[in-house]
């Protein structure tokens, strides 16, 4: 449970650290450069370790998957750019709380309509209540 | 400002899309092999464009420290931690600590302008208004779903190694 409680926290710091490790990267060799760099170290890094794991699954899978899944990857691209250029300008703490926003409400409309096969979730009072309170949470930044 | 909060907005909902999309790929080809097959198509792409925009300044790396080399094995730490969360909390208890981190460690980058950011005055709005969206988002994972969770597979972790 704490080991859980511990991954997950930890999880959650190392992405806001990549958000600002790209941003202060892309300030030395450009945001693009940033993005290309980034992922191509982290591509041969998940290839090393799916290599030597047992259970890292099968490359050659690919050919059962939706081309439009398969391209899902590329978004890397335009959301390290999308969020390296927003920490540049609205600060760190403004740039996740919108990112993390938007991410719950879009989920919450995939799941609403069951779109891309997800199965359909009514979502209820307590969902917009939060994402109401996430985003009064903004404004009161901003106040 | 405007601009700003769109974009971070515009990736937000792409990492929404990317999630599923890599749980619909995690499904034939397995954790590992999906988070390769994501980084590898993320890095074509950003390749490609830098091509387009940058042209051959995207090949000018002068600038470069050594640690930025390294910088994308953060990505797979966050897969990793992300995966065995899920596996010991549950999707709903994990991501939810996550997100918490993740803009609890947003405040602390921009208070004290770690890795040469500019620092950005704190004051009790910002901590108020981050306590607001935590609250926001237990409410949101939490407030009576009537959802059989499905489990989540390893590489929805993908999605959110940005």
């Amino acid at each position: 449970m704490i080991k859980g409680i511990l991954f997950a926290f930890l999880g959650g710091a190392c992405i806001t650290l990549q958000g600002v490790a790209n941003a202060r990267i892309s300030e030395s060799i450009g945001t693009w450069q940033a993005a290309t760099l980034t992922q191509l170290t982290g591509f041969i890094m998940a290839f090393a370790i799916y290599l030597f794991v047992k259970d890292g699954g099968d490359l050659r899978g690919f050919t059962k998957v939706k081309p439009l899944y398969l391209a899902g990857g590329a978004f890397g691209s335009v959301i390290i750019f999308g969020e390296v250029t927003a920490i540049h300008t609205v600060g760190v703490t403004f740039a996740i709380a919108a990112l993390l926003i938007a991410q719950l409400c879009v989920t919450f409309l995939i799941d609403t309509f069951g779109w891309f096969g997800t199965v359909k979730n009514k979502m209820g009072a307590p969902q917009f209540i939060g994402l109401a309170m996430m985003i009064g949470g903004v404004l009161l930044m901003k106040l | 400002m405007i601009t700003g909060l769109l974009l971070a907005a515009f990736a937000g909902a792409m990492v929404a899309l990317q999630t599923i999309f890599n749980n619909r790929t995690d499904v034939h080809m397995g954790s590992w092999a999906t988070t390769t097959w994501v980084l590898g198509m993320g890095f074509i792409a950003s390749l490609a464009c830098s091509l387009i925009f940058e042209g051959k300044r995207t090949f000018e790396l002068g600038g470069m420290e050594p640690w930025f080399w390294f910088s994308g094995l953060i990505g797979v730490g966050v897969v990793i931690c992300l995966v065995l969360g899920v596996k010991i909390l549950g999707p709903t208890f994990s991501v939810s600590v996550t997100l918490t981190a993740q803009l609890g460690f947003a405040l602390l980058f921009d208070s004290f302008g770690w890795l040469g950011l500019e620092k950005m005055p704190f004051d009790w709005k910002q901590l108020a208004g981050v306590a607001v969206i935590m609250a926001g988002i237990y409410v949101f994972k939490f407030g009576g779903k009537k959802k059989t969770e499905t489990p989540q597979p390893a590489s929805s972790a993908v999605g959110e190694t940005l």
